[in-house]
């Protein structure tokens, strides 16, 4: 118990004392994910409200297809991009393995099913006449979109988020991608899985708490939005 | 009479292997009502909004500006000219102002333009001492002129309604009419479903029952036109 407590202390010094290894590493965390779910997030709502709102061949096989790709474990889209990234793989002249963008593209591919399926969900919801009242008073397609997206924008916030939260608290693709380079590529979760293997907990703790501080975050934010757009509807 | 503002021919719609709609055909005219009845499912509102270009019909011709064209064709070109409202009006998040003004970006009027439209459509509607309130704070009434007036700031040469005094009190429901009665005196050709024809009497010019998939002239009042 003595051992936790202590740990915890030195966590919190750690943390309060502004230790640049350990904001280094934190900073690259929020960089890879924000640039991911940044990137990710126009593309995915723009094909969650395709699916939503007009009828093709094949919209239900790729629901189908991103409602199944929200479960898929990390480490294979890790593995999946290294074997494209490595330099016998097909893209490996572009020497992105071991780089944030390799990350970054990594975490892509992990938010972007979340983005689609609850963007979809949420645009599912939507009331129909929100696109039919803007299409009759003269709205443009692509106006009338970003009208529907407006309207539910709160349910999309907290896919967001969602996505955002898987993203930055996953191990697995970062690692296999990232290689973990000190002030480069390590980022929060691949730190305190090395510094766990190594014995060495303050540093992991005091990430570990970094973490659950942003779990907090989120959550208070989800069950804002989500109460805002209750309130709303 | 003078020519129909649009005529729809031939208007067919299935829903699989259902047919909702069979060979309809209707003329609507400038400054004419025409009121539109016929039960629960009858394929009322899929007409509507057929005519408003919001769902597509399995087959139908429409003569417009002197041309017959296939409905996907004519639709691009009179779409601009109709606008169709909902049973209940669905107002988007924002004030009643934004509401009204939503719809007069996309009419080619400059920004100032735009700002006399809409306190012109606020005062038309005595919504002016309304006009920052939130939308969704309005009651049924309040939110059926918001939606009346916002169609009207665009002066569409067609209007096309949905139920729209269903569910009112005495007073929402005369206030409707008394804004119908002045959109159709302005030139508006305006078509209505309703179960209840009572409260159209003095608005409607002739009345059509949508029964077993097809569209039939009945009678109104003495004073009914024919025009199809």
């Amino acid at each position: 118990m003595d051992g936790l407590l202590g740990t915890t202390q030195q966590a919190l010094q750690l943390l309060l004392t502004g230790n640049p290894e350990l904001w280094t590493i934190v900073g690259v965390s929020f960089s890879v994910s924000l640039k991911a779910i940044i990137f990710t997030t126009p593309v995915a709502l723009v094909l969650a409200f395709v699916l939503a709102y007009l009828d093709f061949p094949g919209n239900r096989l790729l629901l189908s297809v991103f409602n199944s790709l929200l479960s898929v474990p990390t480490v294979v889209v890790g593995l999946l991009l290294y074997l494209l990234l490595s330099r016998q793989g097909p893209f490996g002249d572009l020497k992105l393995l071991f780089t944030q963008t390799a990350m970054v593209v990594a975490q892509m591919i992990l938010c972007f099913p979340i983005l689609v399926a609850l963007g979809h969900a949420a645009m599912q919801a939507a009331d129909q006449r929100a696109w039919e009242t803007a299409r009759t008073l003269g709205a443009p397609p692509w106006y009338a979109m970003l009208t529907v997206l407006y309207e539910v924008r709160f349910a999309l916030i907290t896919a967001v988020l969602t996505g955002f939260g898987r993203i930055i608290s996953e191990v697995g693709a970062s690692m296999m991608v990232g290689g973990n380079i000190m002030g480069f590529t390590r980022n929060i979760t691949t730190a305190i899985a090395l510094e766990t293997s190594k014995g060495e907990f303050v540093q992991g703790v005091a990430l570990g708490l970094v973490l659950l501080l942003l779990a907090f975050l989120l959550n208070f934010l989800l069950g804002y939005f989500q109460g805002k757009g209750k309130l709303l509807a | 009479m003078s020519a129909p503002l649009i005529t729809f021919r031939n208007l067919d719609k299935w829903y699989g292997a259902q047919q909702v709609l069979e060979q309809v055909k209707l003329s609507l005219y400038s400054g004419q009502c025409i009121l539109l009845a016929g039960e629960n499912g009858s394929g009322k509102t899929t007409l509507l909004k057929i005519l408003a270009g919001l769902e597509t019909p399995t087959r139908a011709e429409v003569e417009y500006a002197d041309t017959t064209q296939p409905w996907k064709t004519a639709v691009r070109r009179y779409r601009r000219e109709v606008i169709y409202l909902h049973q209940t009006p669905y107002l988007f998040n924002g004030t009643v102002a934004s509401n009204v003004a939503y719809g007069l970006r996309f009419t080619g009027l400059n920004r100032e333009q735009q700002q006399q439209a809409l306190a012109r459509g606020l005062v038309w509607a005595n919504l002016t001492e309304q006009a920052k309130r939130p939308a969704h704070t309005l009651s049924g009434g309040i939110r059926q002129r918001v939606a009346f007036t916002r169609a009207w700031v665009l002066s569409p040469k067609i209007l096309l309604l949905d139920e729209p005094i269903a569910n009112m009190d005495d007073a929402s429901r005369k206030q409707t009419c008394d804004l119908l009665g002045r959109m159709k005196s302005e030139g508006m050709s305006i078509v209505i479903t309703s179960h209840d024809a009572q409260p159209f009497e003095t608005l409607a010019d002739v009345r059509f029952q949508l029964e077993n998939n097809q569209l039939r002239p009945c009678e109104l009042h003495s004073t009914a036109r024919e025009s199809v």
